[in-house]
């Protein structure tokens, strides 16, 4: 039951928020901000307990079962950090509505990341497009966007509905994500496997199915974007690890090649073209796509050190890449413009916001004692391992590659000389620190002591074939 | 004379239309004797009384499975849900005049739309040809006045071009009912599946010419092109009425032959054309909606495509495949209703209420409002959390069940294009708008709201309360 309220809790205060007075700014972040630390604090609680209720029972059997797995625990962890920052470093016309958003957001991809039933999870899966939608179509710069947003990922959806459908149909239950794995056979498996992988590619996303990214990073407001930069994006790598290597085995490891290539392609061509950005959003959104690329090479390399490096990467990006975004939206909000032309020695009157940023840049550039170095580093031993040499050579180069833009776009931004014609605002206030600190904090803590992100057990993942049900 | 022909059981099963028939009468008759006294909501709550009363006794024939009048009517459960189906979207649209329309048109207007939904009902029950037709006469004599209800030029032209196109599919109906009465030298349905009739080119011109009559009624493609300006032209409850009763009596007709009485060997062969048109209806229905300025229009072209997703379930003919379709309908019966509610509220039956370019920056006008839109308008693009996400997931599963996976794929690009045409509305609601029109007082609209309320509930408990898959038959 107590998962049932973590669900619900952000959606019913994101409801209750409009009863408070539309200008009151203060009290919608601090409501906002409390419901997200109570969301942490029932997560820590919650993480053996399971909630279940019956849904459907035909044509096959759904349940409303919500739980953590051992994986998705830590995600659910994150997302709570990730929209307790974001809530606080709001700044935006309609703060009420804004943040009743993310709290919607957060609802949508809680239910996401615990359920334990398929149609649940693709239910959620089409739940989290809205409140993205709404914030494009009346924060974002070019309505576009939101479109080219919206479609896509909701045509992906379908096909994961269509592949849901063929799924319960074979299996005759749907209530399977974080169960013991029982491999599905029969003629529909590659068009079931082909449903699910397109809508987590589109997800992820993972080039060539990755055009609507860039635009709708750069165009969201920086804390419902570190949201889904943050942890959105991993629900297509989620997916692949509970539901692909479980129970589509056979599929995974047959089209193994074109799926590792897909990701090295992802990975070159974002650390491409990050270099030659001069958004600074832009350059982070790249980034991702780079560093999501490696972390499907890892999971298709079928490696028990690349699945751990994989869950840990998983968190690590999530923590720099919001802590990134919320960042740069403090600069853009400072000094009302994110070109790299026209950026230059903020550092100078800004010590708190370019050490925070030095922090998360050095983190994802991957640097030891950094949550990012250990995922990195295992991801790679363990795609070597598998057999792929180089896959993990190429891995390797992207790396270095990173250096390159991460510090490109850190230096541009605060080293150099003072530009005259920028306004130069003042320093990070107490609470827009206060945002990005938990981040910080757990890319260290996690930096140095990756342990507890290590300990899940792998055999369920790993499994060679299948016994067919 | 006519109790020695009919038993009691035989009027207890048609008591629910009886009820409806009779109540238009009585709200005719209240109008004459007190007339201005009782004002427009003395019809409006009279006839709403008296669905509900229907739609009660209805309910209680759930689980019986009786064949009366000589097998020209069926009661089963089938029958019940559509009736029920009929009787919801009646009260949906008619407690809408009371937002809208002239005070002194709405008693006739509540007769006419209560002779009409007893035409539907009566379709849902029909056994035979001559019921059948009965049903579709009634149903659409009524509708004819009703489209041209309003004072205005196009509703006069969508009254005149709803009655000749629809005349025109009568005539092919009646036609092909004439070809099936040769082939088989019967009316009833039941007969038509016997299995010699497979080889008999008589029958299976019959049954084309019956589908082409079904699909008029349905606006489905290449048939559709009435709808969207009759839809536009006619008063907003009428349109309401006609989106939702209308196609619930017609698709109870096509199911019920297309479950019961065509030939098993014969039966797929005859049907395919149907859902070749079903498929093509999803895609053009959903283009179609893309470039419409006009709710109305809007929701006469999803509506096409709406038809076309439920046929997808019927196609297999499947036990499954039929309650799918069922849930579907009562899903997209609420969904437009509410839609309608929203716009009813919004407007007077004035052209400008429904036109879309009347919704910009409704979220900062009228916030609950546009969350209500919003709502409905997710439900119609499949987005959870509404039952038009669930009824797709069923719809899909039956597909795959039977092995319509084409219908399957055309439903889901449909769908995809789909979600353009709703988002437009609901991006228009929440656009950033520099020039901000005052919020003018409204008149207080307490049944819309209601219907507003209760449809939005109605859609959430279908969607997460498990009845929605254990209760059907």
């Amino acid at each position: 039951m107590a998962v049932l309220v973590l669900v619900l809790l952000p959606a019913v205060a994101g409801a209750l928020l409009f009863l408070l007075p539309r200008d009151d700014v203060r009290a919608s972040k601090t409501i906002g901000a409390l419901v997200a630390l109570a969301t942490i604090v029932l997560a820590v609680f919650t993480r053996h307990q399971q909630f279940s209720a019956t849904w459907l029972t035909r044509p096959f059997v759904s349940n409303l079962h919500f739980g953590a797995t051992s994986i998705s625990w830590w995600i659910v962890l994150l997302l709570g950090i990730a929209t307790f920052g974001a809530i606080l470093a709001t700044n935006v016309s309609r703060t009420r509505s804004f943040i009743a958003l993310l709290l919607f957001l957060e609802a949508s991809m809680l239910g996401l990341f615990l359920a334990r039933d398929l149609l649940l999870f693709a239910l959620c899966w089409d739940l989290m497009l809205i409140p993205v939608f709404l914030g494009l179509i009346h924060w974002g710069s070019h309505p576009a966007t939101a479109w080219r947003y919206f479609i896509y990922n909701f045509a992906g959806g379908l096909l994961l509905l269509l592949a849901t459908a063929a799924f319960g149909l074979s299996v005759g239950t749907t209530d399977v994500i974080g169960g013991t794995g029982v491999a599905l056979v029969g003629p529909w498996v590659p068009w079931i496997f082909a449903g699910f992988a397109i809508a987590f590619l589109v997800k992820t996303p993972v080039w060539p199915l990755h055009t609507w990214m860039p635009l709708t990073y750069a165009d969201t407001p920086a804390p419902m974007i570190s949201v889904v930069a943050g942890v959105q994006s991993k629900a297509g790598l989620y997916g692949f690890i509970t539901i692909g290597m479980v129970f589509l085995p056979e599929m995974m490891r047959a089209y193994a090649g074109l799926f590792i290539t897909l990701g090295i392609i992802s990975l070159l061509y974002g650390a491409v073209a990050s270099l030659v950005q001069t958004d600074a959003k832009r350059v982070v959104a790249y980034s991702s796509l780079s560093h999501l690329g490696l972390i499907l090479v890892a999971i298709f390399s079928f490696n028990p050190i690349a699945l751990v490096g994989a869950l840990i990467y998983i968190v690590a990006h999530g923590l720099f890449s919001a802590a990134l975004f919320l960042g740069l939206g403090y600069v853009e909000e400072r000094e009302e413009t994110r070109s790299l032309v026209r950026l230059g020695g903020l550092g100078a009157a800004n010590p708190r916001l370019t050490g925070a940023l030095c922090i998360a840049v050095l983190a994802a550039l991957g640097l030891p004692g950094l949550a990012g170095f250990a995922g990195e580093l295992l991801m790679l031993i363990g795609i070597f391992a598998a057999g792929f040499a180089w896959a993990a050579i190429l891995g390797l180069v992207a790396v270095v590659l990173a250096s390159a833009y991460f510090l490109r776009l850190f230096q541009g931004m605060m080293n150099g000389p003072v530009r005259p014609d920028l306004p130069m605002r003042r320093d990070l206030t107490w609470i827009e620190a206060l945002a990005v600190v938990p981040l910080l904090l757990a890319l260290l803590v996690l930096g140095v002591n990756p342990h507890p992100l290590t300990t899940f057990n792998t055999a369920p993942y790993l499994q060679s074939s299948g016994g067919g049900r | 004379m006519i109790d020695s022909l009919y038993g009691a059981a035989d009027w207890s099963a048609i008591t629910p239309l009886v009820i409806v028939a009779v109540t238009a009468l009585v709200v005719l008759l209240m109008d004459l004797l007190l007339g201005k006294r009782v004002g427009r909501y003395g019809a409006i709550i009279l006839g709403s009384l008296g669905l509900i009363l229907a739609g009660v006794v209805a309910a209680g024939g759930y689980g019986l499975h009786q064949t009366l009048f000589g097998g020209a009517f069926v009661l089963d459960g089938f029958t019940v849900l559509f009736e029920e189906v009929v009787i919801i979207g009646a009260l949906g649209s008619l407690v809408l005049f009371g937002a809208i329309g002239r005070e002194d048109r709405v008693a006739g207007a509540t007769a006419l739309l209560l002779w009409s939904a007893t035409g539907a009902m009566l379709l849902a029950g029909a056994g035979t040809l001559l019921t059948i037709f009965l049903g579709i006469e009634l149903l659409s004599l009524a509708l004819y006045c009703l489209c041209g209800l309003a004072p205005r030029a196009t509703a006069r032209e969508a009254a005149l071009k709803y009655l000749l196109l629809s005349s025109t599919a009568s005539g092919f109906l009646l036609y092909g009912m004439a070809l099936l009465f040769g082939a088989t030298g019967s009316v009833t349905l039941s007969a038509f599946a016997a299995p010699m009739l497979a080889a008999s080119p008589l029958f299976w011109a019959g049954i084309a010419f019956f589908f082409v009559g079904i699909a008029f009624k349905l606006s489905l493609v290449p048939f559709h092109t009435w709808a969207p300006d009759v839809f536009q032209g006619a008063p907003l409850p009428v349109t309401a009425f006609m989106s939702v009763v209308t196609k619930a009596g017609v698709l109870a007709v096509l199911a019920r032959v297309a479950y019961s009485a065509l030939p098993p060997q014969a039966a797929s062969a005859l049907l395919l054309p149907l859902w070749v048109v079903a498929g093509i209806s999803m895609v053009v229905g959903n283009v179609g909606m893309l470039a419409q300025t006009d709710l109305k229009r809007l929701i006469g072209y999803s509506g096409v495509a709406q038809v076309g997703y439920i046929l997808v379930a019927l196609a297999g003919t499947t036990a499954f495949g039929l309650r799918a379709a069922i849930y579907y309908l009562f899903a997209y019966t609420l969904m437009n209703l509410g839609a309608f509610a929203v716009a009813a509220v919004l407007s007077g039956d004035g052209e400008e209420g429904t036109q879309l370019a009347g919704y910009r920056g409704l979220g900062h006008r009228r916030p609950l409002l546009a969350a209500a839109m919003t709502f409905f308008l997710l439900a119609l693009a499949g987005l959870p959390p509404t039952a038009g996400f669930l009824g797709k997931i069923l719809i899909l599963s039956a597909g795959v069940a039977s092995g319509y996976l084409w219908l399957d794929a055309l439903l889901i690009i449909g769908t995809a294009i789909s979600l353009y045409g709703y988002a437009k509305v609901i991006g228009a609601m929440y656009a950033r708008d520099e020039h901000r029109s005052p919020t003018t007082p409204r008149p207080v609209v307490p049944l819309a709201w209601a219907s507003i309320a209760l449809c939005a509930l109605a859609l959430l408990l279908l969607t997460f309360h498990p009845f929605a898959s254990s209760v059907l038959p």
